[in-house]
């Protein structure tokens, strides 16, 4: 009897006077959402430099950032890629030594990133406002004419050797942290092989190249009609405008390089490909590539994607993985398009070895029911909020963020008609729509599955 | 609900007044509702969105032995809904959950009965008399046949789906050894969300599909040891601390098993109240808007009895502890810790600045003795690097050679030693200042990041001291951190830990 006393008092009935109102009752209004204008922050220079500029102000910091269109798979002499990637992150601007150049960096505490992608590259610099006269000429003779020499070829020839790509060790890419990076390598070198995207240069081929054919690869695509730039924080607009027309104006208009495109992936039949791991867990990669998305397409992925496994708690993926069975901590979708080529789709998860086979079941179970059946109402309605109230408002929330978006999008897409139209775009997605796209870009037949671990299962 | 509301206004506008002409501007606003909820805002009019966080001052360090990670385990749960929302059929599911749960007081009497015979008595886990009795394996078979029924009453992702549907951003949350906190950014016109679903979640969470979130954790877990770096770590841990439950893991893999819903209750029921509880708002929203907003939803809570804090205190230092680890595939190293004073004491900011400025200094100095290695000053243990009790600075030095331990530690010791008698050069120490000023500017720039800092000094000590404790850094001389070192590293409140590839010598 004291038990069931016990567990009246346990399920009691939440206090009259609390407001439950269901979520959908309580009257939320309507987004109102307008994305912000690029033309508000954009400066344009006669050279075909395009730079956004936004005042943000919260704290006395600066970051500008530039976006070339070009990376590692746009070099004619292989290895140029990733010796300018080298030069840009370690030498600094001609005519500065190596070691001044750090010691600039840190004595003004910057935050330096450079990130060269397949297509694209960025170099960002984030520093106090009290230096920003010292780092405006750093960031412009940077980019402009960075300092290269042979050591950045031999330093990059070192980055693409084998014991690099090492999955045992306390630093090998096998550690938990690690590990889905490493299968999600692993699933790439697959779908890439024999691929333009996925070549990458030889030993052989850094040995023979020069100083002036890393020049040459810079001079042919750091040029200003190949490149934009955001500049956000304690900054006055206009000084910001005028001080750049003084760093770039000067820089003679080039011929921009053609978009090299890519062409498409052979399709593979599933396969199993297993990458033992002493580890605890074992990493599943399950995917495919992804072509180029036309535009009109694009909407219906989104919220296919995010009913399905974008990174979040709700997804089908998380249901029948986290949810229901406890068997991971995370199952998750990743659309990674590229720019003027094949991308990659694969969905990631990671689990104790004994019950990976089952994850690997119910997601691949997910991933043939959404082409089999219609998604739900009710699963268009958040993944359509999610997306159009959530994801894309922030894309703008401050000065740093879309100065940022409105610099990539004019690189990518040469206007701001994408982001003009997203809104729009995603509310008119229809479950049909949503199908279709399932149908399309989710291909079961040609799945490779990545499992880095213990042996678990056959196909 | 009558409130503080004019009192700590008043307060509040005479510590921003003071606090605007330093460096460090934050104009947190107040409001103390008479249940002892606590709303803390920044406003930035006209800005669309808001930043939203419910923090709760429990953690690790409210666990009892045997539950290590139930502080954790806790959170998770409270992702699975309540009454009004996630069932399918309240009435139904809800009697499945009593059944749940006498079945669990039945478990627990069980286990109790055979505890001579299930309790592991060997120092290498081998001798056991049973692994299991036949009724825990009926009463284990009809919780799961249980929990299969409630599934079948409830939907998924009850909370997070109408955070989404609504467009939340950056749903998260954490737990750790002082805090647990929700999170969401939400439009500002939708910040009733917010306070709806966590009043719901604070007071009438169900803990749906408890056994299979508890193999979550395990996952969590089992990532975290498969860092070679984490048994070395958790050892350290235990050497330095005694007492403090601050330098516990979350959770060994015996520890998980143990969770009860019992147990898991005790500590909502305890912690969950309103006076132990802050909201924290930055956005496009303003004090005067929230407080009514805030009442509509937390005012019918009860200021309930205060919860028991946590009164951990460590002996005091008495002797250097050192740790001998042999391991093949950790890189070898020479680490030296102390014990240091937590958040709210006032030398606990000049560390930073010793962290920043020692560590350049140190990186030097064994270049010169000629050590090849990398060395790395922090105060992190667990997750954390700011508590509000005693834990550690950590000087870490990973060595390239092994042969060059013995050497790496006699250059560590002489500097630490030096560091006591001769002040750093001044140089260097603002160096160190600009560098943490410029990280906090990097902080308080992302809306997110400065409102976990508010309620982390909120539950550490206070979020008055937020502020101050920056302006503390910002004053720090070299004298002041000469005067550090000569209290805090000494011998008697040393831990040594070295890290050597080969077997243990017998």
């Amino acid at each position: 009897m004291k038990q069931l006393i016990l567990l009246a008092v346990f399920f009691a009935i939440p206090s009259l006077s609390q407001d439950l109102t269901h979520p959908r009752d309580m009257g939320l209004p309507d987004s109102d959402y307008t994305r912000p204008d690029p033309t508000e922050y954009q400066l344009t220079l006669e050279n075909g430099l395009i730079a956004y500029v936004a005042e943000a102000d919260q704290v006395p910091l600066v970051t500008m950032s530039a976006f070339i269109r070009g990376g590692l798979v746009s070099d004619e002499s292989q290895g140029a890629a990733e010796s300018l990637f080298d030069a840009l992150k370690n030498a600094g601007p001609s005519g500065t030594s190596s070691s001044d150049f750090k010691a600039s960096l840190k004595q003004m505490t910057a935050e330096f990133v450079v990130e060269m992608h397949d297509e694209w590259t960025e170099v960002s610099l984030n520093v106090p406002a009290e230096d920003l006269d010292q780092v405006l000429p750093m960031f412009a003779g940077l980019l402009r004419q960075p300092a290269i020499s042979e050591e950045n070829i031999s330093r990059a020839a070192r980055g693409v050797a084998p014991e690099a790509n090492d999955l045992g060790g306390e630093s090998g890419a096998a550690l938990y942290e690690g590990s889905m990076s490493a299968a999600v390598d692993r699933f790439y070198e697959i779908i890439y092989k024999d691929h333009a995207i996925g070549r990458r240069p030889t030993t052989v081929e850094f040995n023979e190249l020069e100083a002036e054919d890393v020049a040459a690869f810079h001079a042919k695509y750091f040029v200003p009609g190949n490149m934009t730039i955001a500049v956000a924080g304690a900054i006055d607009v206009d000084e910001i405008n005028g001080r750049l027309v003084d760093l770039f104006g000067d820089w003679a208009m080039a011929e921009v390089p053609e978009v090299k495109r890519m062409p498409a992936i052979t399709r593979m039949r599933a396969k199993l490909h297993h990458f033992p791991s002493d580890k605890l867990q074992s990493w599943l990669v399950i995917g495919h590539d992804l072509p180029p998305v036309p535009l009109e397409e694009q909407a219906a992925l989104d919220v296919m994607n995010y009913i399905m496994g974008a990174v979040h708690l709700n997804t089908r993926m998380m249901r029948v993985t986290r949810y229901k069975y406890g068997y991971t901590n995370d199952a998750s979708g990743f659309p990674e398009a590229h720019w003027y080529g094949p991308g990659g789709y694969t969905y990631r998860s990671y689990s104790r070895p004994e019950v990976i086979e089952n994850i690997y079941q119910n997601m691949m179970g997910e991933l043939i029911r959404i082409r089999d059946e219609e998604v739900t109402e009710h699963e268009m309605f958040v993944a359509k909020g999610a997306l159009a109230d959530g994801s894309f408002p922030v894309r703008y929330l401050d000065g740093y963020a879309l100065t940022r978006s409105f610099a990539l999008e004019r690189l990518r897409y040469g206007n701001h008609d994408r982001s003009a139209s997203y809104l729009q775009r995603i509310r008119a997605v229809s479950i049909d729509d949503v199908l279709n796209a399932a149908r399309k870009y989710l291909r079961p037949d040609n799945m490779q599955v990545i499992l880095l671990g213990e042996e678990a299962f056959e196909l | 609900m009558r409130t503080f509301r004019n009192l700590s206004i008043l307060a509040v506008a005479f510590f921003v007044s003071q606090a605007s002409a330093q460096d460090y501007d934050l104009p947190i606003l107040e409001h103390v509702y008479e249940n002892g909820l606590r709303l803390l805002v920044i406003e930035r009019p006209g800005e669309s969105r808001v930043v939203s966080k419910i923090f709760t001052d429990m953690g690790a360090l409210n666990e009892t032995p045997g539950q290590y990670g139930a502080a954790h385990f806790l959170e998770h749960v409270m992702f699975k809904g309540t009454p009004t929302l996630g069932s399918l059929d309240w009435e139904r599911e809800k009697e499945v959950h009593a059944q749940i749960r006498a079945a669990e007081d039945a478990l627990i009497e069980e286990l109790n009965r055979s505890r001579n015979t299930l309790r592991e008595r060997g120092v290498f886990h081998d001798y056991q008399h049973s692994e299991t009795t036949p009724r825990i394996g009926e009463l284990r078979a009809l919780i799961d046949s249980l929990n299969r029924q409630a599934q079948e009453l409830s939907e998924e992702g009850p909370v997070s789906v109408w955070y989404m549907a609504y467009g939340g951003t950056g749903l998260t949350a954490t737990t750790e050894q002082e805090y647990m906190k929700f999170d969401i950014d939400l439009p500002v016109d939708r910040v009733d969300l917010f306070l709806r679903l966590e009043a719901d979640r604070m007071q009438n969470s169900i803990f749906r599909n408890f056994d299979a979130e508890r193999m979550v954790l395990v996952e969590q877990r089992l990532g975290d040891l498969n860092r070679a770096e984490t048994d070395y770590r958790e050892a350290m841990n235990s050497l330095v601390g005694r007492a403090s439950m601050v330098y516990v893991p979350e959770g060994y893999t015996n520890d998980f098993q143990q969770y009860t819903r019992r147990y898991e209750r005790e500590l909502y029921e305890t912690y969950f109240v309103p006076n132990n509880t802050t909201l924290i708002f930055i956005g496009g929203v303003t004090l005067e808007e929230m407080i009514p907003k805030v009442e509509k939803y937390f005012g019918h809570m009860e200021r309930a009895p205060e919860p028991a804090r946590y009164q951990g205190r460590e002996p005091l230092p008495s002797a250097e502890k050192r740790l001998n680890w042999r391991s093949n595939t950790l890189s070898p190293r020479v680490e030296v810790r102390y014990q240091i004073p937590g958040v709210g004491h006032p030398d606990r900011p000049l560390f930073d600045v010793l962290d920043e400025a020692f560590e350049a200094h140190l990186q030097s100095a064994i270049s010169e003795a000629g050590v090849d290695g990398t060395v790395d000053i922090n105060t992190r243990v667990v997750h954390t690097s700011r508590f509000g009790v005693p834990a550690s600075i950590n000087i870490e030095l990973v060595v390239g050679d092994a042969s060059q331990i013995d050497k790496a530690e006699r250059t560590l010791l002489a500097e630490l030693r030096r560091l006591g008698e001769e002040p750093l050069p001044a140089d260097l120490v603002a160096q160190a200042r600009k560098k943490l000023r410029t990280e906090w500017y990097r902080t308080a720039v992302d809306p997110n990041r400065l409102a976990f800092e508010i309620g982390h000094f909120e539950v550490m000590d206070s979020w008055r001291s937020l502020q101050p404790y920056l302006e503390a850094r910002d004053a720090a001389t070299a004298d002041d951190l000469a005067r550090l070192a000569g209290k805090y590293f000494i011998a008697n409140n040393r831990s040594v830990g070295v890290v050597r590839p080969g077997e243990v010598p017998q």
